[in-house]
């Protein structure tokens, strides 16, 4: 059987020219043609709806550096125990799926990345070449990061120093903040603190970080939170964490008035 | 089915393959080029801006983590990543979804009507928008022109006074190249039922 001409059925999905007697005869027997149509009317149709997309507006900077915090902190934490259900898809045939290590949720620290044995005879020459150099990267990760971490900066991908995690703190909503508020907070090394954050209330001015001495209630503020879920922020050198072992979000006004408002959202207190 | 489809698999970009292997810009990179698409699909589907940060935030975050999943010959990157955000949305709509049926519960309201645009569909649309970026001047222009303006291909001639074999030329190869990028990097490609009778 004569297929339809290539051409035809692109101008026939376009809604270019009518289908002529003997092509609708022959789309009425032939599922492949058919089928074919179908595939293309539907890509012309996604088609008509992609204006404006290729000038889509920049993603705000503070994404990119959740981005770098959460994978720096991913990195810095010890695998857990158990085996979190794999979050990132398989492509087509599902058959990539078998070897997450790690996702966002479940942050993970560094595993020896498995390459299938399957995947790579199919693969060829080429998929032998790329997996060497695929277990070399591997090997050279697990190395680099067991028990440290790099610290990806916001705009400096490049991994700087390794760092230890010597503090964290489990931030949970404090007060009559709605309870499924919460966070985390860690201490590297280096004196930064990496705040994570989660389903903060909204309020009218900003968020502020403090430490605060439960003993003596005295405090000081670290800094302030962006608009994303994760911060990275500088603490004070020899800062006595022994002391100010509590973490603090608050809720502040811009009322020029650079004391803590009393409107603690979320709180922890540091181990370590 | 190959009779269609003369045209070879399209080439693997480098960037896919520096991501998979960890190249460190890698992922900087990713983020720069897909970071808006993967952001407008978040935006798309989740009505507060910031759970659509989050989304956008958490998806960079699980590809790079799970990035020795990825494999560039199976689709491209961007398809990949599209995959995981769809994931994600999906997981923040039914998490939104079962905390407003509680509250609705309590205040025994019925269910809103659900008007959210189909997640599949807008995924489908950043990679058919990406492939368009990819063709070839001639033959992205002309097939802009097709789908945006509705002009057919006589009057693209008219309007660029390219000749008209030429246009159908540019618009036949634009459309295969689209068509076999949907089919690896779609949302909810593979086989269509058959039975669809749009040629009469």
């Amino acid at each position: 059987m004569q297929h339809l001409d290539h051409d035809r059925l692109v101008f026939l999905a376009l809604g270019e020219s009518e289908a002529a007697n003997g092509e609708s005869t022959h789309l009425d027997t032939c599922a492949h043609c058919r089928a074919e149509l179908a595939t293309l009317q539907r890509v012309a149709g996604i088609g008509t709806e992609t204006q404006g997309l290729s000038d889509l507006p920049e993603p705000p900077e503070s994404i990119w550096q959740g981005i770098a915090a959460q994978v720096a902190a991913a990195q810095a934490s010890p695998a857990p125990a158990e085996t979190r259900r794999p979050q990132v898809p398989g492509q087509v045939d599902g058959a990539t799926a078998d070897s997450v290590s790690a996702t966002a949720d479940s942050v993970s620290g560094p595993a020896v990345r498995r390459l299938d044995p399957a995947r790579r005879s199919r693969r060829g020459r080429g998929w032998s070449r790329w997996a060497a150099t695929a277990v070399i990267a591997a090997a050279a990760a697990v190395i680099g990061v067991v028990g440290t971490i790099a610290v990806l900066r916001p705009g400096d991908p490049a991994p700087a120093p390794t760092q230890v995690v010597v503090a964290s703190a489990p931030l949970a909503a404090y007060g009559s903040t709605p309870p499924a508020a919460k966070g985390d907070a860690r201490i590297f090394q280096d004196g930064q603190l990496h705040l994570h954050v989660a389903n903060l209330p909204r309020v009218p001015g900003y968020y502020e970080v403090w430490l605060i001495d439960p003993t003596t209630m005295t405090m000081f503020s670290v800094g302030t939170l962006g608009g994303g879920p994760d911060a990275l922020l500088p603490l004070p050198p020899n800062v006595d964490l022994k002391s100010y072992s509590v973490v603090d979000v608050s809720a502040e006004q811009y009322d020029n008035n650079t004391r803590h408002s009393g409107d603690s959202l979320l709180r922890g207190s540091l181990t370590g | 089915m190959t009779a269609l489809r003369p045209e070879s698999d399209p080439p693997v970009d480098a960037l896919d393959l520096r991501f998979r292997a960890g190249d460190d810009v890698a992922l900087r990179e990713a983020y720069d080029r897909y970071g808006r698409a993967v952001l407008h699909l978040a935006t798309s589907m989740l009505a507060n801006r910031s759970d659509a940060e989050d989304v956008t935030q958490a998806t960079f975050v699980a590809a790079w983590l799970g990035r020795d999943t990825f494999d560039p010959a199976k689709g491209s990157l961007i398809g990949w990543l599209l995959g995981i955000g769809r994931r994600k949305v999906i997981d923040r709509m039914r998490a939104s979804a079962r905390e407003t049926r509680v509250v609705e519960t309590v205040r025994q309201l019925p269910e809103p009507a659900r008007t959210d645009p189909d997640p599949d569909r807008v995924v489908d649309r950043l990679v058919i928008a990406d492939e368009l970026a990819r063709l070839p001047d001639d033959q992205r222009h002309m097939l802009e022109l097709a789908f945006y303006d509705d002009l057919t291909h006589q009057q693209i001639a008219t309007v660029t006074g390219v000749p008209l074999g030429t246009v159908k030329s540019h618009i036949r190869r634009g459309m295969a190249s689209l068509k076999r990028r949907w089919e690896v990097d779609g949302a909810a490609p593979g086989p269509r039922p058959a039975g669809i009778s749009g040629a009469r």
